[in-house]
């Protein structure tokens, strides 16, 4: 009995983010088997359930003396959907195009589903549907037809059912010439093309860029729904609230570097929390003093009220503020935009702080 | 999810190149062959000969050299039907061709963007650049049959003083096949190196120089050490018309340009990153 292999399938069942129950019961089915050792068959079949769909290993890409990313290392679960994170230029669509085996890695080795990938050799595309950063595709034919050439490239011969079903739920239509199609319906043309063979490792390049926000909803419902199916899926955006709405975890890059690596729910909790204070009337409201309470700053200050960011305890700012008549405290719940700033705030020069304070401030006036 | 799947050679890819290739070739071959039948119904006729050869001798003498130099004279028939085979308008055609696929086809798609979607399906790098060059050699060898079958549809329609050597213009077809195959293996690997404009543009560059000198070494007997630098110096038009056998070792050359430049150009691309 390979005790090893069945301590790892048991672990990853309940210890790790399995999100489809045929997984599981497929695998309840595998580690039976393995029990009774009728069928080594059975036995590879279940080591590659556990093993990750997603994986990057010390990955570094140089363009000459241009970092894209250096010693980067993540893996992806089966079934998850991961947020991938970053500002233009951290080194996101490098990533994925080293996943796609579209670039040639400096160094380090990506892996899907166990299998390395040599660049240019597409041993693992039939499984993969990938959306890229920039969707460009044939002016000059109908989208049906472009996509069908597409698909006849790998395994979708019978996707035409599919095909329609999703062009109905993105409303496009795919007899028309895709240099007659809006920025946004050739978006779609993108997402129908990531998702018509309903590939186990979907790799998404900002998908809903240029959509309308219902469009944005029924892309984040197929996201969810190949999730639920037991897709794998990467999700790179620049739209926080949408990687905020579907990802479990999620990697934040900065300058090519792994920034942080989380569930999205700590993430959040890392941002730098906010505070509005409504001061009792006639109180004149006091000047913060930043000298004394490190980590608090000043986003706005109103004729009553005081809006404040702090980061750590709330403890000391309870106490300046016990000096005072206090009509309301209230505490806005921080946005993974903000908690994605603060991330890129470390470190940053001062003159990049205060533009991220301004930005803050506009955010605050928007509420 | 299924394990490491070897792609299998990407036929709906070298089916929609080549569909795509298609009107532009189906046009270059109409003219190539509208052009061999034109040129065998002026030369048939000798009265028509002499004018053209009058009119011929007033301009400088290296436009003689384009058109065939000395071979131009009432009675040579094969020389006067040559001037189908390396009229500047043929040879230009072959040219966008031979230039106009491979670097349509490969920096084209890659510059177009949709070389990454055809890479994100079952197709490896080097799978697509061998549809590329299949189609570029193919379609250059197809043109040069329909040359020469523009000839022999001609030479059935006119009525020739004496014997026509179609065995000789079909030497002719062959070696001339390879040169436009070499020219297509040069634009490959340009295609695999640069991007469309500057693989158009270079590749052009090196033909036209090659040209240049090939006319002005035959023109002028100072420079004549210049020819076998040249591509063209490998399709010998005398050789092929005053020799029974076929010119091998011209051929060789040729192909070795062919191959060299072919699979230089595919191992590039294969260790180039795409897209740029």
């Amino acid at each position: 009995m390979p005790c090893s292999l069945y301590q790892t399938t048991t672990r990853q069942i309940f210890h790790h983010n399995i999100y489809n129950n045929s997984a599981v019961k497929e695998l309840g089915i595998l580690l039976d088997r393995l029990n009774t050792g009728r069928d080594n068959a059975y036995k590879s079949k279940a080591k590659k359930i556990t093993m990750k769909a997603i994986e990057i290993k010390k990955l570094s890409k140089w363009y000459g003396s241009a970092r894209g990313v250096e010693d980067l290392s993540f893996s992806v679960e089966k079934g998850e959907i991961f947020g991938y994170l970053g500002p233009n230029g951290s080194g996101k669509t490098t990533t994925i195009r080293c996943l796609m085996g579209l670039l040639r890695p400096t160094g380090g080795n990506c892996l899907v589903s166990g299998e390395r990938i040599v660049p240019g050799r597409a041993t693992q595309h039939t499984n993969i549907g990938y959306l890229p950063g920039e969707f460009r595709i044939w002016p000059g034919l109908t989208a049906r037809r472009s996509l069908a050439i597409l698909a006849r490239l790998g395994n979708g011969k019978n996707i035409s059912k599919r095909q329609e079903e999703l062009a109905e739920r993105l409303d496009l239509n795919l007899d028309r010439r895709v240099h007659t199609l809006s920025k946004g319906n050739r978006q779609k043309v993108g997402v129908l093309y990531a998702f018509q063979h309903q590939p186990e490792v979907l790799i998404l390049d900002e998908p809903t860029i240029g959509l309308d926000p219902l469009v944005r909803q029924v892309v984040l419902e197929l996201i969810r729904e190949a999730a639920h199916a037991g897709s794998t899926i990467l999700l790179s955006s620049h739209d926080l609230s949408e990687v905020a709405a579907v990802c479990g975890r999620a990697a934040i890059l900065r300058e090519g570097r792994l920034n942080e690596l989380a569930p999205i729910s700590k993430i959040v909790q890392q941002g730098r929390k906010r505070l509005k204070v409504w001061f009792a009337e006639g109180t004149q409201v006091p000047s913060l003093p930043v000298d004394k309470l490190a980590g608090v700053s000043l986003i706005q200050q109103e004729q009553e009220t005081l809006h404040l960011a702090y980061q750590g305890s709330i403890d000391p700012v309870l106490k300046w503020l016990a000096q005072y008549p206090v009509n309301r405290i209230s505490t806005p719940q921080t946005s993974l935009e903000e908690a994605f700033i603060q991330y890129y705030n470390k470190n940053q020069p001062l003159g990049v702080t205060k533009h991220l304070d301004s930005e803050l401030k506009e955010a605050s006036n928007e509420q | 999810m299924n394990s490491k799947v070897r792609p299998r050679f990407p036929l709906p890819l070298l089916r929609f190149w080549t569909l795509r290739i298609l009107p532009i070739w189906a046009l270059i071959a109409l003219v190539i062959f509208l052009f061999q039948i034109a040129v065998c119904g002026i030369v048939h006729d000798n009265e028509s000969v002499k004018t053209f050869i009058n009119f011929i001798d007033r301009l400088p003498s290296f436009i003689k050299t384009i058109f065939g130099g000395e071979s131009l004279k009432v009675g040579n028939i094969s020389g006067l039907i040559a001037i189908g085979y390396n009229h500047p308008l043929v040879l230009t055609l072959y040219m966008l061709f031979a230039v106009g696929v491979p670097t349509g086809l490969l920096a084209g798609e890659v510059q177009k963007g949709t070389m990454e979607l055809i890479l994100s399906r079952h197709v490896t790098k080097i799978h697509a650049y061998i549809c590329a060059g299949l189609i570029t050699i193919t379609g250059m060898f197809a043109l040069v049959m329909v040359m020469f079958s523009g000839t022999v549809f001609a030479t059935n329609v006119y009525e020739f003083s004496q014997e026509v050597p179609l065995h000789s213009f079909f030497k002719a077809a062959i070696n001339g096949g390879i040169l436009a195959s070499a020219v297509g293996g040069i634009a490959l690997l340009a295609a695999a190196c640069f991007q469309r404009n500057t693989a158009v543009w270079l590749t052009v560059a090196y033909l036209v120089a090659n040209y240049f000198v090939s006319i002005i070494a035959e023109w002028w007997p100072r420079m004549k050490w210049l020819k076998p630098t040249t591509i063209f110096y490998y399709v010998d038009g005398t050789k092929i018309f005053t020799e029974s056998k076929w010119p091998i070792s011209n051929m060789c050359v040729l192909l070795s340009i062919l191959v060299i430049s072919t699979v230089l150009g595919g191992v590039i691309w294969s260790r180039r990153d795409l897209p740029l």
